[in-house]
């Protein structure tokens, strides 16, 4: 049973995937400390998530089956620190929460702590509507702000946004059974700040200072800017019907959106629109508000999440065409490239197999291979044949049973 | 404990006791019976199973425990209970929750009785004949599914040398309908007027219904000679060489279907997807069969694609050269089809019955 876990339940676009990746690379290093992260694979604790949560993910799903359990099995096993972090956890229901902290050990002698990295909503609201677009949909950014401003939030991207970005509201859930000082929460610098500090803040909320990690990043999430938003958008209405999640993953999403576009950086940035500011500024301030009044730990500075109005602003639903144009351009080579590169292993692949076929073919054109055929094909026909090959394959001691 | 939160938990334990008042009538109260308050989802739910018969003390707690499972509205608060809190979804009225709401609790509750319930095993294969026929069946795959399980059992297994490959159809509405409930068993997907707007909207048949295709597929890699379109079903038997008839789809309402697609999605979480196509086929499935209520029927506004639709399959089909066997307009819907939309209502109340009858034995 460990004796602490520290679950990180969000929020997304806080770094959490390159947390997730330093602390995956790193596991070694950590259980060498005694600090357990129960991953054989990059993704393990969004499938444990996705379980927890019964979430179709794209047919993701199908490899999810049981992994919480399995995930809270190895916690249970642990005895000293373990940490679990997936962003989705956020949106949890009471009742996923509930049997989410009992099957960790809560209430049976381990400590648990809840972690919630958060970031202004300036910059979370264009993030998530990029998300959105990065994960097949094709809304506009006013039609998905309208959505997200309704009070009723009934729609899908309403009741998914603000499951995942409410601080109180995901604090309420996640921690209404757990004193405040147990419930951290890890403060997003702004932008332009020392690059490093985030880190800081988890290392020291994770308790991981001192230890000789690797921190050079694999994964991450980028952010893509405004012509390039609009362009996967495009793609999206165009293709989704044709293309299936589990192509629409490694193609639009990483080729496209992760490692091509995302590198254009010179590109107008995803920003709040301006008459937006307001309200926001009053929802950011109720939050800051509650958790104060909570007395929750918080590490870094909780006036960092009053981010400041934008000083500029383009508006992704009528981008510079020209803009777009180039970053097709760009698509188009990044697809290029990589049917070449697809094309050469298809050459490959078929220069090896004829040669396997040509191996195989002058076995077959052997007289004594011809001769056996014959004669097995012969004995085949009848009852009295049959037997008669199944007593030689018997006393020959190995199977070589027809397929 | 405030006023509103001791009515709250009165009501729970009314509805633990069987009540069937809704929330904005009732008056009573009583102390936490819990961690925490059920959301209202959960409760409106219980409350419709109390007034639908006599749901057991186990399935009582599953619902009171039960989260909706997938993307959708969170669980919500009861209005009434505490002063309204600025974060967080707004408090409701259980009574005035959509059916969907409701059935999103159910579905994720029936997926876990399937994977208790397991799936019968498959029926076994008879002795293989040796004067069998070769061939095999494609096409439309509610058809050919039931059929070339029959065939298998009778000792008749699809393939050998040189089989003939027998497409299986019917008129394109019903085609599109058993398409859509093939999907529905298989893998979920979407609700039936999306699903065949979608394809409408493109000018597309979707593939499970476009004969032309599995034809045309066939045809390169066996030769045109090998293929024939099945259009009367009365022929197959003959065709595939036994006496007896061979038995036809199951019929299911188009509520039933609906409902079959909503617990697919999450029994996907639970269970791997060719155990997920067995449990829906196998054990919900025939649990369905009476349900009464007409079969998925096309819309009205898409009458008119249907048939220039099936005009132009039947047209492909002559012009291959396939011979067809029973008359090729059969593929032209001649009237309005018999059939509706899934009604939420409808759903609801399938699902509320498969709950009393299997959520108490777990």
């Amino acid at each position: 049973m460990s004796s602490r876990v520290l679950l990180h339940v969000g929020t997304p676009k806080t770094g959490t995937s390159y947390l997730q990746d330093v602390l995956f690379r790193n596991r070694r290093v950590l259980a060498n400390a005694d600090i357990c992260y129960p991953a054989d694979r990059f993704d393990e604790h969004f499938l444990a998530a996705l379980d927890l949560m019964r979430m179709p993910w794209g047919g993701l799903e199908a490899e999810a089956v049981g992994a919480w359990d399995r995930l809270a099995a190895r916690v249970r096993e642990h005895r000293h620190t373990s940490i679990v972090s997936h962003e989705i956890l956020a949106t949890a229901s009471r009742s996923q929460v509930g049997r989410a902290l009992e099957s960790l050990g809560h209430g049976d002698g381990t400590e648990i702590h809840i972690v919630l990295s958060v970031r202004d909503l300036v910059r979370q609201i264009p993030a998530e509507w990029q998300e959105n677009v990065k994960h097949r949909s094709g809304i506009g950014y006013r039609a998905f702000l309208d959505q997200i401003k309704d009070p009723e939030r009934e729609s899908r991207i309403a009741s998914w946004f603000w499951g995942v970005q409410e601080i109180p509201d995901i604090l309420d859930r996640w921690g209404h059974d757990l004193p405040p000082e147990r419930i951290h929460l890890v403060t997003v610098p702004p932008s332009g700040g020392a690059p490093e500090l985030l880190w800081k803040r988890f290392s020291q909320v994770f308790g991981l200072d001192g230890l000789d990690l690797d921190l050079e990043a694999e994964r991450a999430n980028p952010s893509l800017g405004v012509p390039e938003t609009a362009l996967i958008r495009r793609i999206n209405r165009a293709a989704n019907r044709e293309l299936a999640p589990a192509d629409y993953r490694p193609l639009v999403r990483e080729l496209l959106a992760h490692q091509t576009l995302s590198r254009r950086r010179s590109s107008p940035r995803l920003a709040l629109p301006p008459e937006d500011y307001p309200w926001v500024q009053r929802l950011q301030q109720a939050y800051v508000d509650a958790v104060t009044e909570r007395g929750y730990d918080v590490v870094g500075d909780l006036n960092e999440l009053l981010g400041p109005q934008p000083t500029t602003w383009h508006d992704p639903d009528r981008p510079g065409e020209r803009q777009v144009a180039n970053a097709a351009v760009d698509a188009i080579k990044a697809l290029l490239l990589e049917s070449a590169r697809l094309r050469h292993d298809e050459q490959r692949l078929e220069a090896e197999l004829a040669e396997t076929r040509a191996a195989l073919e002058r076995s077959y054109l052997r007289p004594t291979y011809r001769f056996r055929e014959k004669t097995v094909r012969r004995l085949q026909r009848s009852r009295v044949g049959r037997g008669l090959l199944k007593a030689y394959r018997l006393a020959r001691g190995r199977s070589s049973r027809s397929a | 404990m405030a006023d509103g939160e001791r009515r709250a938990w009165g009501w729970v334990a009314a509805l633990r006791a069987g009540a069937t008042t809704p929330w904005r009538e009732f008056t009573g109260t009583a102390e936490r019976g819990g961690r925490y308050l059920p959301g209202a989802q959960q409760l409106e739910l219980l409350r419709r199973l109390n007034l639908a018969g006599r749901p057991g003390p186990t399935l009582v707690e599953r619902v009171l425990t039960a989260s909706a499972p997938g993307r959708g509205r969170p669980d919500l608060e009861l209005v009434g209970v505490a002063d309204e809190s600025p974060f967080g979804p707004r408090p409701v009225d259980p009574a005035t929750l959509p059916d969907a709401e409701l059935i999103r609790v159910a579905t994720g509750l029936i997926a876990e009785d399937l994977v208790a319930a397991g799936a019968p095993p498959p029926p076994p294969a008879g002795r293989p004949r040796p004067w069998r026929r070769a061939y095999r069946l494609v096409g439309d795959p509610w058809l050919a599914d039931p059929a070339r399980a029959e065939l298998r059992r009778r000792g008749r297994p699809p393939g050998g040398r040189r089989p003939t490959i027998y497409v299986l159809g019917t008129d394109l509405a019903t085609l599109l309908a058993h398409a859509w409930t093939t999907r529905a068993f298989d893998e979920g997907g979407g609700p039936w007027p999306d699903w065949l707007g979608g394809f409408v909207g493109h000018d597309r048949v979707p593939p499970r219904a476009d004969l032309t295709r599995f034809a045309r597929t066939w045809a390169e890699r066996v030769g045109r000679s090998r293929v024939q379109v099945v259009l009367d079903p009365d022929r197959l038997p003959a065709l595939v060489g036994v006496r007896r008839p061979l038995p036809g789809p199951p019929a299911y309402s188009a509520d039933a279907i609906d409902l079959v697609r909503r617990v697919s999605a999450p029994l996907g979480l639970l269970v791997l997807p060719e155990e997920r196509t067995r449990l829906l086929r196998e054990t919900l499935g025939p649990r369905l069969a009476d349900a009464a209520g007409p079969p998925p029927g096309v819309p009205p506004q898409h009458a008119d694609w249907v048939v220039q639709r099936a005009v132009r399959m039947r047209d492909e089909l002559l012009g291959a050269g396939y011979a067809v066997h029973g008359d090729p307009d059969a593929l032209v819907p001649d009237a309005p089809a018999e059939g509706t939309t899934p009604d939420d209502a409808g759903v609801l109340s399938l699902a509320v019955r498969l709950l009393l009858e299997d959520g108490d034995r777990r």
